[in-house]
């Protein structure tokens, strides 16, 4: 699938996300328990706020110099005797590596989990191909893919959605026979893929970070898969977003670090891999080693206001931390990068026709800049997202839109918010409901809305609204006979 | 022009910043926390810390004296039931006065061999079910063990064993990864280390892929053994 | 000392007891008041909306108000509008006549619980509450004001009130200013597992010093039939005072937290 993954408008995701109840409860307990485990990890190696200081330093680094680090990173892969494929947009990524594909005869492909390549849709341009066998190998992926390719719902737990029973009908299409146990399910996997591994001819992966001065491709996993993709077949294909650079190893131990711990609470992932085309000596590893660098998008950040958005480890803390994903889940972004960093990405890569939506589905809350391991200020590029949409691309023409130029008079113009503190208590009277509020001191002024006009009406839909005192009751009129009082 | 030339170009343009700058502001780091942080640990304070964090990790932990490692070895081959057993081409098994007990192992070991080629190198490492490995450095830190491919134990050899035991020296066990990455930094850079891949391995292969309960042993090993050597 | 009171839109409009209780506590602790009276809102209902061109006379308006008086502090009854003050140089960096005076502003405007906590020094406000509450934290004095404290430690002098601690605290209650009428479907469910969280508490007030998002929780509470009193911080504080408890923090460390958001940990 390409970087949409839904066709439904945004109003109806909403509603199949909120009827999805298992999801979330999942996507709830997830959070929930990465919540400890997250501020422990990062407690345990202390001095939190100076490593942000130094993972932000590092990305801004590598992005202020991008194309000298990619031409250095491209020299040096091909000293090692590796290929180097610059594509502008996601088919020409494909395309090359369709033809690496055909070029070498490799008929059985393994992967490695790579967010890169579902956005280039290589799986099914691959698949195209006639007489090839492809396999996922990471065990969320290997369970999408078993379940006819379901859309990913998070960028490190992708399988967030499904429960294990549902996990267990898809694999008694493979010839599972066993129980729901995960532990028994994934010693099943281990054995399945096991197979595929050792037949395949072809691996590909994505990146985490692609060292500059070694020309080394940076891969983090917990399960070990990507070793076994980078170790057995005779040809490697790794796609990396162009942004995914760093000078040296040094900064992408630390950078690792801080993604295991960000991502999962682990101090390190179980497999932290550097690794490159074999060398002539040595007996496993690829012979045939191509990296294919992608912009499809990504330069649309460069030199704007969205440029910090490449910063970004993809480790999904902000998903883990945001209050709305807890809600909608993945797929109620319709993107294949959700949450939080989805909302300000995925615009920027394929513009607001698609995802003009998602970056008003937001409170705002700051827990994602909070949390970002590289200081993204991810609740600004949200609003920046808005201010495009609205100031400059005047996209929206709505009666919404006319209001929020009202509300800005209003709010900018003190002789009409006076009239308006003057007349909102009678002008209300008509649709007030008297009964006594259950809640105590909520509105204290003879009853409340359960029903208002125009954009209110959101808030009354599920919200009962205090009424406004009358005149003589608001805060205004009480300072003013209180400090008449204390000067008599 | 180079399709790379003209990618490259595009970003420059796009920026709004001229390429071949970095020369003359190479990435200088904002403060030394990869390099300060725990390097004020004793030499005691550093191993109990690897053994901490190798615990947390489901990691059997052993500290032995050199005279003591064949015994070590034979107990965990006994443990894991061992009927294949394999071992690295490298001249560190020497050099831990293993030669008497590598005569003397039974069921005989395969190793991975330098001249045997992919296919039957990559069949020995997935039959067995107990690999001894000589492993570079430990990562006190994250309870992390490093190693780097070489022709006589290759990339394989780390993930397709059932169960897995690495030897380390003492002296090798380091704070953290940045002392590691100098040393493999240092030896890229003279010539004394050529390779073409480094693994850090921090315990058994997991997930929590399914309804993030945590699964021990997925791809990789399901059991992982570190063996530090008391070479103090 | 003179302190002018940045009233906010939503007090003013909506709930003069938190202002009047504000007032009065900032006098039984010596502050001169004074209520600059052409201030209306701080901009984030437009703001954060992405109408920044909107904002900008609604940003002139209100600093002009508020600096229309000659007060040593400015103090607000919300952490959230508070904030956006304190974003003001950020946003108006570039703006030749108001950027100075942006940072003038900033510099003395303080959340009330920050002011009476950090500027006043008060540890025991001499109130007292007979009640079991807990705490609603909101997003914006957390994380964007950095306010973690204050709130707390004012509370825990105030006597018989027993502090239940509120579960997931951390999570938005789902106001967001405008999000909560642009996208309601999101927000009656975030709304929803708050009011669940104060439930499961059974506390019998929920307190915090953002009066919105109290409205928000209460809106929904009250629909929903679920019993609970509000309150703010101010009019807890203001309860049944006795001088007699009053004590000061002579902790000189506490210093007063005037930094902008960008300067905090986030």
């Amino acid at each position: 699938m390409p970087i949409k993954t839904s066709d439904q408008p945004f109003t109806t995701r909403l509603k199949e996300s909120e009827a999805d109840k298992f999801m979330q409860r999942a996507v709830a307990k997830a959070q929930d328990a990465q919540w400890d485990k997250r501020t422990a990890s990062r407690e345990d190696l202390g001095n939190w706020p100076e490593w942000r200081e130094l993972g932000e330093q590092i990305r801004q680094h590598v992005i202020r110099y991008l194309p000298d680090y990619l031409e250095r990173f491209g020299d040096n892969v091909e000293a090692r005797g590796g290929h180097v494929f610059f594509a502008s947009t996601d088919e020409e990524a494909s395309a090359y590596i369709q033809k690496i594909a055909v070029d070498l005869d490799a008929h059985h492909i393994v992967k490695s989990k790579s967010v890169v390549t579902t956005e280039i849709d290589l799986d099914q341009k691959l698949l195209e191909l006639p007489d090839r066998t492809l396999l996922e190998s990471d065990l969320a992926e290997f369970i999408l893919q078993e379940d006819d390719f379901d859309e990913p719902t998070h960028i490190v737990f992708p399988t967030l959605h499904k429960n294990r029973d549902q996990i267990q009908t898809i694999f008694e299409k493979i010839g599972y026979t066993g129980s729901n146990d995960p532990q028994e399910m994934a010693r099943f996997a281990r054995k399945y893929l096991r197979a595929s591994f050792l037949e395949a001819d072809m691996g590909i992966t994505g990146c985490n970070f692609a060292v500059a001065e070694n020309g080394l491709i940076n891969l983090v996993t917990n399960e070990g898969n990507a070793d076994l993709v980078m170790a057995i077949p005779k040809t490697q294909v790794v796609v990396m977003g162009m942004e995914r650079l760093v000078p040296t190893m040094q900064e992408a131990a630390v950078l690792d670090t801080m993604l295991a711990r960000s991502a999962v609470g682990q101090r390190m992932t179980s497999y932290a891999t550097f690794c490159g085309p074999a060398m002539p000596d040595e007996i496993d590893g690829p012979e045939n080693f191509y990296v294919v660098i992608l912009d499809n998008g990504r330069s649309n950040a460069l030199g704007g206001q969205f440029e910090q958005v490449l910063q970004c480890i993809r480790c999904g803390a902000c998903l883990n931390v945001c209050p709305v994903y807890r809600h909608i889940g993945g797929h109620g972004y319709g993107s294949i990068y959700p949450g939080p960093i989805g909302a300000v990405l995925s615009p920027v890569l394929r513009g607001y026709e698609q995802f003009g939506d998602l970056p008003f589905a937001s409170s705002l809350c700051g827990a994602c800049s909070e949390t970002c391991p590289v200081k993204i200020l991810l609740h600004e590029l949200l609003i920046k997202h808005r201010a495009v949409m609205n100031d400059r691309l005047k996209l929206d023409h709505s009666f919404n839109n006319t209001v929020m130029h009202g509300i800005g008079m209003a709010t900018g113009t003190p002789p009409m918010f006076r009239m308006a503190l003057d007349v909102d208590h009678a002008m209300s009277g008509a649709m007030v409901k008297h009964d006594a509020p259950t809640v105590e001191n909520f509105s204290n002024h003879n009853g409340y809305f359960i029903h208002a006009p125009g954009m209110a009406k959101g808030w009354t839909d599920s919200r009962d609204l205090p009424r406004p005192p009358k005149h003589k009751e608001n805060f205004r009129s009480w300072f003013k006979h209180h400090q008449e009082a204390s000067h008599d | 022009m180079t399709e790379r030339e003209v990618f490259l170009n595009h970003l420059a343009e796009a920026s709004g910043r001229a390429r071949h700058q970095l020369v003359d502001h190479p990435f200088a780091p904002i403060n030394a926390l990869p390099a300060t942080t725990l390097s004020d640990l004793s030499a005691e304070e550093l191993l109990d810390l690897a053994q901490n964090r190798s615990v947390d990790l489901q990691v059997d932990f052993q500290v032995t004296p050199q005279k003591k490692l064949p015994q070590v070895l034979n107990a965990w081959l006994k443990a894991q039931n061992a009927q294949n057993i394999l071992l690295p081409t490298d001249p560190r098994l020497s050099e831990y006065g293993l030669d008497q007990w590598l005569a003397h192992l039974s069921p005989t070991p395969r190793f991975w061999q330098p001249n045997a080629g992919r296919a039957t190198n990559l069949d020995a490492a997935s039959h067995a079910d107990a690999a001894i490995s000589v492993g570079d450095y430990l990562l006190a830190e994250s309870g992390t063990l490093t190693v780097a491919t070489t022709r006589g134990q290759g990339r394989a050899f780390h993930f397709l064993p059932t169960h897995y035991l690495s030897i380390i020296p003492r002296s090798h066990v380091v704070p953290r990864s940045y002392q590691a990455m100098q040393a493999y930094r240092q030896a890229l850079q003279n010539g004394t280390l050529q390779t073409s891949n480094i693994n850090f391995i921090s315990g058994p292969s997991n997930s929590g892929d399914i309804e993030m309960v945590l699964i021990v042993g997925v791809h990789g090993p399901l059991t992982v053994s570190y063996v530090v050597i008391d070479d103090a | 000392m003179k302190v002018a009171i940045f009233s906010t839109c939503i007090m003013d409009l909506l709930f003069p007891n938190v202002g009047i209780a504000m007032v009065e506590v900032l006098e039984r602790f010596g502050c001169d008041t004074a209520m600059p009276v052409k201030q209306i809102c701080c901009g984030q209902p437009t703001y954060n909306s992405g109408y920044i061109k909107d904002t900008q006379k609604v940003m002139h308006n209100e600093i002009d108000a508020l600096l229309s008086v000659d007060a040593d502090y400015i103090v607000g009854p919300a952490g959230s509008c508070v904030a956006m003050l304190k974003e003001y140089p950020h946003h108006l960096a570039l703006d030749p006549q108001y950027a100075d005076k942006a940072q003038i502003l900033t510099d003395k405007t303080y959340e009330f619980s920050q002011f009476v906590y950090r500027v006043l020094h008060v540890e025991n406000a001499g109130a007292e509450l007979n009640a079991t509450a807990t705490y609603h934290r909101s997003c914006h004095m957390t994380r964007l004001l950095g306010e973690r404290t204050s709130p707390f430690e004012l509370l825990k002098h105030v006597h018989g009130l027993t502090m239940i601690p509120l579960p997931h605290l951390e999570n938005c209650c789902g106001f967001g200013g405008m999000f909560s009428v642009k996208e309601p479907e999101i927000s009656r469910q975030m709304v929803d597992e708050k009011v669940d969280s104060v439930l499961s508490t059974e506390a019998e007030v929920l307190i915090s010093c953002d009066q919105a998002c109290l409205m928000n929780i209460a809106g929904r509470f009250n629909r929903r039939g679920e019993k609970i009193k509000i309150m703010h911080l101010a009019e807890v504080l203001n309860s049944n005072v006795d001088p007699a408890r009053i004590t000061y923090n002579t902790d000189a460390a506490l210093v007063a937290g005037g930094g902008t958001y960008a300067d905090q940990n986030i």
